[in-house]
């Protein structure tokens, strides 16, 4: 009586199937690199007060093409994380607005309490450097609180 | 029947991972639409462009002066005459007289040593009553 098979009955280990439990480990590495890798702001926030406005809006321009320049209490002036002097303002930016095609939106984020002739100066700096789409930073104002006042 | 107690159960007693990977993709992807970023806000204004001064007639400006302590000057064109008022009350002001005279162009002279925010003010009331030609200075003397 023959053996069915030649005596080889046993079935082969290797699965023919593709091994998908580790497949969701790779989604979330993927996820997590992603994460860990993607940079959205170019500079840290300074402590400052802001200022509030009822008419404030939402800029509608691309996060690249905005470049703050922070005014601190004090009247320091921080562009991307560094200290500038007022005179040197100018010609940070320029180049910065060069690169940008012309499309550079200033963002002003100064201190409400910040004495105006400091905000006029660095007016007077980005209008050297050929700047003319400036923002003045501001957070919401409810009606509210402007009744209140 | 000996044959049929041979046959296994056909319930599996594994959890089923392959869909995990769609899971995880589905919360992924679920995440990335309903992540929004703070967009960043303000009062927007254009800046003059250097040395592209242009002369104006003086009936059409309409003059703001912010004093140090936040008082707000208004002053009409060439006359002398000056009310003070505060600043939440330019809106009104300037609905009023912009529609007397179409051409009309803020000019907001701040005081040097005005807080920053007092100008915030007058800007903020200025784009609520919806101008548009609005012209930054230093008050000077």
């Amino acid at each position: 009586m023959p053996i069915k098979g030649g005596g080889f009955s046993r079935k082969s280990q290797a699965s023919s199937d593709v091994p998908d439990s580790s497949m969701a480990d790779i989604a979330f590495l993927l996820l997590i690199f992603f994460m860990v890798t993607t940079v959205f702001q170019k500079d840290r926030d300074r402590p400052i007060i802001w200022p509030e406005a009822e008419a404030t809006q939402k800029i509608d321009e691309k996060l690249k093409n905005i470049l703050n320049i922070w005014v601190q209490r004090d009247g320091s002036i921080f562009i991307n994380d560094r200290p500038y002097a007022m005179g040197e303002v100018s010609s940070v930016v320029a180049p910065l607005y060069a690169a940008s095609d012309r499309a550079l939106v200033i963002s002003i984020r100064s201190d409400r309490e910040v004495q105006y002739n400091v905000i006029d100066l660095l007016q007077k700096q980005l209008v050297a450097a050929g700047v003319v789409r400036v923002v003045f930073a501001t957070e919401l104002e409810q009606r509210m609180q402007r009744e209140r006042r | 029947m000996a044959v049929l107690d041979k046959k296994k159960s056909k319930v599996s007693d594994k959890v089923p991972s392959s869909s995990m990977a769609d899971i995880a993709f589905l919360l992924l992807i679920f995440f990335l639409v309903t992540t929004t970023f703070p967009k960043d806000k303000g009062l927007a204004i254009v800046l003059p462009e250097e040395g592209g001064e242009v002369q104006v007639s003086a009936q059409n400006i309409l003059h703001i002066i912010i004093q140090p302590n936040g008082l707000v000057e208004v002053k009409r064109g060439d006359s002398q005459q000056v009310q003070v008022v505060a600043a939440r009350d330019i809106e009104g002001i300037w609905r009023q007289d912009v529609s007397e005279n179409d051409n009309l162009i803020a000019a907001v002279k701040t005081h040097p040593q005005a807080p920053y925010r007092f100008m915030v003010d007058v800007l903020d009331a200025l784009h609520t009553a919806g101008a548009e030609r609005i012209s930054l200075q230093l008050f000077e003397g």
